[in-house]
């Protein structure tokens, strides 16, 4: 992935239309995000943010109906989940799920083994990988006790999502995709996650922030923001725009873009 | 002239089998006595509700009685995991010196029941083994009739507890044997059983479990079926517990053509409590039954049942569980759970939890739930970038792990686990996860 240099395209989507159940949630949604950039992405409950970034790490309960969606110059919609996960797209989840019994730092360098295949790299040292984790452990202020319990099992809202933000810093993705990320968080663990996201900005590597709330936007600042309402991208613009969005709601966008 | 016996199947074929059995007067009567109960019952048909869920075309069609027993080589034995204390084997029902072993606890002491059997039975034992007070009596009463051997085991109150294994070997034909265990008041024990069958053996092993506690006592009872692919287990466990008596059972049931429990427990003494889980993993075109009876008969008592089921391949499976609260058994609290796995179509799993309350003032729930692998789960270990067959290993081994988990022997467990493994598709995958 050393290829990739600041402003290179990593993800380009046309026209984008996809059902859920026979409900049409996506719309002609439009979006270029270019490495070296974060994006946010934001909008009313319901508008279909979830269903963007959950549709973009491949869940199959989604019909893409229209359109398309381009990843380092190839069909994202082409490849099944795991492919895409391991070709540096990583979804962190809104609700990550708990399975008891299997491991988290094996789970974590299972899915950096299955990375690190795919660009050709041997399997990881286990000592070099625990000294790796530990690291990122530290900067996410988990302590020990990670290591040897199950995924997510019986981890609090807030542990969660910082183990999220843990696997994310781990996998080193090309493009992350972060799902309300900050939903369920007190300000402290706030300012844990957002520096964890922090320490990924790169030249060669573009975040994508799905959120309702403008607050993690203060922590982490965004170059893009975008609207996301009716299933389209509504209004683009830069950090200002957040901030608008915050005093303002969105229902001014909404009726910005029905007048036009 | 009388009429030609009847010996068109097994069980007609019983009243020809029973005089060649070894035993005294007594036991020859009593045994005459549960055969012709058991002939006026009949064997279980699948109009009985209880049993609607087994094929009992395997039972009807079995040898009933006991065969020669063929010789059991060490290896058998060996592959079961490291055993502390005391281990008593019995083969096709028989006790086999040769093969027990081990060092006998302080405070333990075991008969062989045939040696009873010999002679005239003391009341107090006679009353036990007649006694009729099995979930299905029909069951009780085939291994009374063909009874040969068996173990009493006492545990008296020590400091340490008591670690027994009995190891349940069936080489064909039928295996009956007979564990009558008592705890002292304020004694604590392990029993670890394990129920083996070669692969080739048509055997059909009713081991019989009449079990004990007094005030206080302490058992952690393991049922481990680890049976050929033609055998046929219907195993019987009944238990009473007196006052703040603790009872737990764990039950991990592999291989077998047909394996059933039938586990009662009584909770007759004021805060007694018992702890069932289990584990069924039926594949292939295995059948594996569990019915359970909790009896709350005592207030202040407590019961928590943990069942979990993985029919793969034509496996078959069910959980029946009933528990009962008694009047007078207030602050009766009871939770019963029970899930399973489907991951083939030609697989089934029925799940019947039920209760029966007759007072006031107690807390019981249940859940049941029946279905394939979590979507939400198997995708995010996808989009983690694990493979697919891998992914789907991982979380058939956490839905199994629930169970696993509370096995309190480390050896046992990694046992287990290994099994457990070994039957997953693509277990070997994701062996590296488990630590």
């Amino acid at each position: 992935m050393n290829s990739i240099k600041r402003g290179d395209l990593i993800l380009d989507i046309k026209d984008l239309a996809a059902d859920v159940q026979g409900r049409r949630i996506l719309d002609g949604l439009d979006l270029e995000v270019r490495s070296g950039e974060v994006h946010a992405i934001m909008g009313p409950n319901g508008a279909g943010k979830s269903t963007l970034a959950q549709l973009l790490a491949g869940r199959s309960s989604y019909e893409v109906v229209r359109g398309r969606v381009n990843y380092l110059g190839t069909d994202l919609l082409a490849l099944p989940p795991e492919e895409r996960a391991r070709r540096g797209l990583f979804l962190g989840f809104q609700y990550p799920v708990e399975i008891p019994g299997v491991n988290n730092v094996y789970l974590l360098k299972a899915a950096l083994n299955a990375r690190r295949r795919q660009e050709g790299l041997p399997e990881v040292d286990a000592f070099d990988f625990l000294t790796l984790v530990r690291d990122k452990m530290r900067l996410m202020q988990m302590d020990d006790s990670f290591l040897t319990r199950g995924v997510n099992e019986g981890f609090s809202g807030g542990e969660k999502k910082r183990n999220e933000i843990l696997q994310m810093t781990v996998l080193e993705p090309t493009l992350a995709v972060l799902d309300e990320t900050d939903s369920g968080l007190d300000i402290d663990a706030l300012k844990v996650v957002a520096n964890g996201v922090n320490s990924l900005k790169r030249d060669d590597r573009a975040i994508v922030l799905v959120t309702h709330y403008q607050r993690l936007l203060d922590h982490i600042v965004p170059d893009r923001v975008h609207v996301l309402a009716g299933g389209k991208i509504l209004k683009s613009g830069g950090r200002e725009l957040a901030l608008e969005l915050e005093r303002r709601g969105y229902d001014w966008v909404r009726a910005e873009a029905s007048a036009a | 002239m009388s009429a030609a016996p009847d010996t068109a199947t097994p069980l007609a074929r019983l009243a020809g089998v029973l005089p060649g059995l070894p035993g005294g007067t007594d036991v020859r009567a009593r045994r005459a006595e549960a055969l012709e109960r058991l002939l006026a019952l009949g064997l279980p048909s699948t109009r009985d509700e209880a049993w609607k869920y087994t094929n009992l075309r395997l039972i009807a069609r079995r040898e009933l009685a006991p065969a020669p027993s063929r010789p059991v080589d060490a290896g058998t034995l060996g592959a079961l995991p490291a055993r502390e204390g005391a281990t008593f084997v019995f083969v096709d029902g028989r006790f086999s010196p040769a093969l027990s072993g081990g060092t006998m606890p302080v405070g333990v002491t075991f008969t062989p029941l045939a040696e009873v059997l010999a002679g005239s039975i003391p009341d107090a034992l006679s009353a036990r083994l007649s006694a009729t007070d099995a979930i299905d009596d029909r069951i009780r009463l085939l291994n009374s009739a063909l009874l040969a051997d068996g173990g009493i085991l006492d545990v008296g109150r020590t400091d340490v507890r008591a670690e027994l294994s009995v190891v349940h070997v069936a080489t064909g034909g039928g295996a009956h044997s007979r564990l009558l265990v008592t705890l002292a008041p304020g004694a604590n024990a392990r029993l670890t059983e394990y129920h083996l069958a070669p692969n080739d053996a048509e055997s059909l092993a009713v081991p019989v479990a009449d079990l004990v506690l007094g005030a206080g006592a302490n058992l952690e009872h393991y049922s481990i079926g680890l049976n050929g692919a033609k055998a046929v287990g219907l195993e019987d466990v009944t238990v009473r517990l007196g006052a703040d008596a603790t009872y737990r059972h764990r039950h991990l049931a592999f291989g077998a053509q047909l394996a059933r429990l039938d586990l009662r427990v009584r909770l007759e003494g004021t805060g007694s409590s018992a702890r069932l889980a289990g584990l069924l993993l039926a594949e292939h075109s295995q059948q594996i039954d569990v019915r359970t009876l909790v009896e709350h008969a005592a207030p202040h008592t407590t019961s928590d049942q943990v069942y979990r089921g993985v029919a793969n391949g034509r496996g078959r499976g069910s959980y029946d569980g009933k528990v009962v609260v008694h009047a007078g058994a207030r602050k009766a609290d009871s939770k019963q759970s029970s899930r399973n796995l489907i991951l083939s179509k030609d697989a089934s799993i029925e799940s019947r939890p039920q209760l029966e309350i007759n007072t006031d003032d107690v807390k019981c729930s249940h859940g049941a739930t029946t279905g394939a692998l979590d979507e939400g789960m198997l995708f995010y270990l996808l989009a983690r970038g694990l493979d697919r067959d891998t992914a789907r290993a991982l979380l058939t081994f956490a839905f199994a792990e629930d169970v696993i988990a509370g096995i309190a022997l480390p050896t046992l467990r990694r046992f287990i686990e290994e099994r457990v493994l070994g039957s997953l598709p693509a277990g070997a995958l994701i062996r590296d996860f488990i630590a």
